[in-house]
């Protein structure tokens, strides 16, 4: 346990470019229908990997398969080195320290307060003391870019992207090595979706996370995507750097990036 | 040496060992490991003058270990302490820059306001008499719209009040049935013990007609259905409000209250009177099967005591009480579905609060009716 839990931010054997995460020949089938068709993926250490797609393509099924909050129908999930497919709600607890995930909507404990809600993974998993902890978590809040008065608020008193930040506080709360997020900038309004794509990015640089993001925020896949997965009819269309997609001759990823959309987005980050 | 060794004992935990003045950190300084050296370092005795904290021996290394690290040199700093941090690598640097940077916020980390005895009391008063005067608005609306109805009848959503008569009524039959059929064999139980020491065995027909007829069946009923249907109600209504189901009928322009509340509050009027007969036969049916199994008293002689014993007022004293606790209930429970805000866990409370209004004012209601009836004579 303590193995498992002792390896973050800094450890001598990690190394960029390892990878962490695996999927292999993932299928997940929701009665008739098959949502995620052998899928085969990998997440690097260090990088921030895109899962793009049309809405109902599998991607967010696919995100919460990968941390652990789904078992797939068939196939293998391997973290950290280690076949978890069949492991049991207890032997995977120690791994969900070194994950954190942000929910799209937040998923805050609504009769917590932000502080409290940041501090719950701390006081659950270390033995710290309370001030220590609230400390910790008053610095994570800080980290995510939430004024500390926001500390003291209810989830139902914050806007929606105070809320994703606050999300973005508890997931990082542990110092987890791989972040997950589910549409970190949907809902947001374009100042807060950029403030957003730079806290991703702040947060990569300064705590060296791991991080998978699920959108379909063409501005989001410029800006901090080193890798996108694109996704479509519950397979893996097309797979490479945006630079790789936007020049493939791939059906669908022409479809996803020369849209109006997508042409924009492209138009306004060369310039 | 002291420090090699202790390190090689210390496997994945974190330690801290200070010799003179000079401080070691060692092992793995993350969170889960750090409460050991959290305690050893607010206890430690520092050196008076100067300290060298060397760093180099630290293996891995988290925002809390960081934030431990910098939070003991400030406040040694700030004790006059010359305090040197040595062995620190480039992420161990960076780590502690960036804990640094952010060390303003976690002074005094706010609290959400708490009001005081007095500021609770006042506002829980306050918001006493606006309930009880929404709640009359309510109803004052709640009344426009069945007088509305009722000159329209063809206006009123007849499906919808059949799917409520389904669910308040039919399928409550069986545990109003049951739960009358005991309370009967209870009560002529209760009763039986006492008449058969006076040999007044065929009076049991008097207690268990009178009893069941008169109170017991319609305050059993009212309060089952208030805990089965008036909360449903709640929470129906309330999940519409928390989904904007509510605010989208009204914007395409059909009245909550009326497509909502009316029908349940009809299905509740027919529902609540023929389940109240219903608790009425299963009880006397319940007292007469105990009758004859405790006090041989054949059914025949139990019924024809009975005719005798129940006269038409006990009968519509009772079964009238019924559309009257129907009316409670279903407006208090609607009531308490609209005043649903915000999130989901706002409808289980209102839900609690539905039930426990509801049941409270049946009862209150019924001692008003028993008053009323004594002073009337029936």
């Amino acid at each position: 346990m303590l193995n498992e839990s002792g390896s973050i931010a800094r450890h001598s054997q990690h190394q960029t470019g390892e990878c962490i995460l695996q999927a292999r020949d993932l299928v997940m089938e929701f009665g008739p229908k098959r949502v995620l068709d052998s899928i085969t993926m990998q997440l690097n250490r260090g990088e921030i990997l895109a899962v793009v797609g049309g809405s109902g393509s599998g991607k967010s099924t696919l995100m919460r398969q990968l941390a652990l909050l789904q078992k797939p129908t068939s196939g293998t999930i391997l973290l950290f080195g280690k076949d978890v497919t069949n492991w049991g709600e207890f032997r995977t607890l120690p791994l969900r320290r070194r994950m954190g995930v942000m929910f799209q909507h937040g998923a805050l404990f609504g009769d917590l307060t932000v502080l409290e809600n940041v501090s719950l993974p701390l006081r659950e998993h270390t033995g710290l003391s309370l001030e220590t902890i609230e400390q910790i978590a008053m610095l994570k809040i800080a980290l995510a870019g939430l004024e500390s008065e926001a500390a003291a608020l209810y989830p139902s008193q914050l806007s929606g992207g105070m809320r994703k930040r606050a999300a973005v506080a508890r997931g990082i709360a542990l110092d987890p090595e791989i972040l997950f997020l589910d549409e970190p900038s949907s809902g947001l309004d374009p100042i807060s979706a950029d403030a957003m794509d730079e806290l991703v990015l702040h947060l990569k640089t300064t705590l060296g996370l791991t991080i998978l993001l699920v959108t379909h925020d063409m501005d989001s896949l410029w800006r901090i995507a080193d890798r996108i997965l694109l996704l479509a009819d519950a397979r893996i269309a097309a797979e490479g750097s945006i630079h790789d997609l936007v020049a493939s001759g791939n059906h669908h990823a022409q479809q996803f990036f020369h849209g109006p959309r997508g042409r924009a987005a492209g138009a306004s980050h060369d310039q | 040496m002291d420090g090699v060794r202790a390190q090689q004992s210390l496997g994945n935990r974190a330690g801290f060992s200070i010799e003179g003045p000079l401080a070691r950190c060692m092992g793995n300084w993350v969170a889960a490991n750090l409460h050991d050296v959290e305690k050893q370092l607010s206890h430690e005795h520092w050196p008076t003058d100067r300290l060298e904290l060397n760093l180099s021996r630290i293996s891995a290394l988290d925002t809390a270990g960081a934030w431990l690290i910098h939070r003991t040199l400030h406040t040694l700093d700030a004790s006059g302490l010359q305090v040197s941090v040595t062995g620190a690598d480039e992420k161990t640097r960076q780590l502690l820059d960036l804990v640094k940077a952010r060390s303003e916020s976690t002074k005094e980390p706010p609290r959400p306001y708490l009001p005081g005895f007095l500021e609770s009391a006042g506002r829980k008063t306050a918001s006493q008499f606006s309930q009880v005067f929404e709640f009359l608005v309510f109803t004052g609306n709640l009344a426009f719209v069945s007088m509305h109805a009722l000159l329209r009848p063809w206006r009123i959503r007849w499906p919808l009040v059949i799917k409520e008569l389904q669910n308040a009524g039919v399928n409550a039959l069986p545990i109003v049935g049951l739960l009358a059929f005991l309370i009967g064999i209870v009560i002529a139980y209760q009763g039986g013990v006492v008449l058969r020491d006076y040999g007044a065995n065929i009076y049991i027909a008097d207690i268990v007609g009178l009893s069941m007829v008169r109170e017991l069946a319609p305050l059993i009923t009212a309060i089952i259905v208030a805990g089965r249907t008036g909360s449903a109600y709640t929470a129906q209504i309330g999940t519409m409000m928390v989904t904007e189901e509510v605010d989208a009928l009204r914007s395409i322009g059909i009245a909550p209250l009326e497509m909502l509340v009316l029908p349940k509050m009809i299905a509740l009027l027919i529902a609540l009177p023929l389940l109240t007969v219903f608790a009425d036969v299963m009880g006397l049916f319940g007292g007469m099967i105990m009758s004859s199994a405790m006090l041989d008293l054949n059914s025949v002689t139990f019924i024809s005591r009975l005719t005798e014993a129940l006269s038409l007022d006990s009968y519509l004293s009772g079964i009238g009480k019924a559309p009257v606790f129907a009316g409670i209930i279903a407006a208090v429970g609607c009531y308490q579905g609209f005043r649903v805000y915000g999130s989901a866990e706002s409808v289980g409370r209102q839900t609690t609060v539905s039930v426990v209004q509801s049941i409270f004012l049946v009862i209150i209601v019924d001692a008003l009716f028993s008053i009323a009836f004594s002073k009337m004579g029936i």
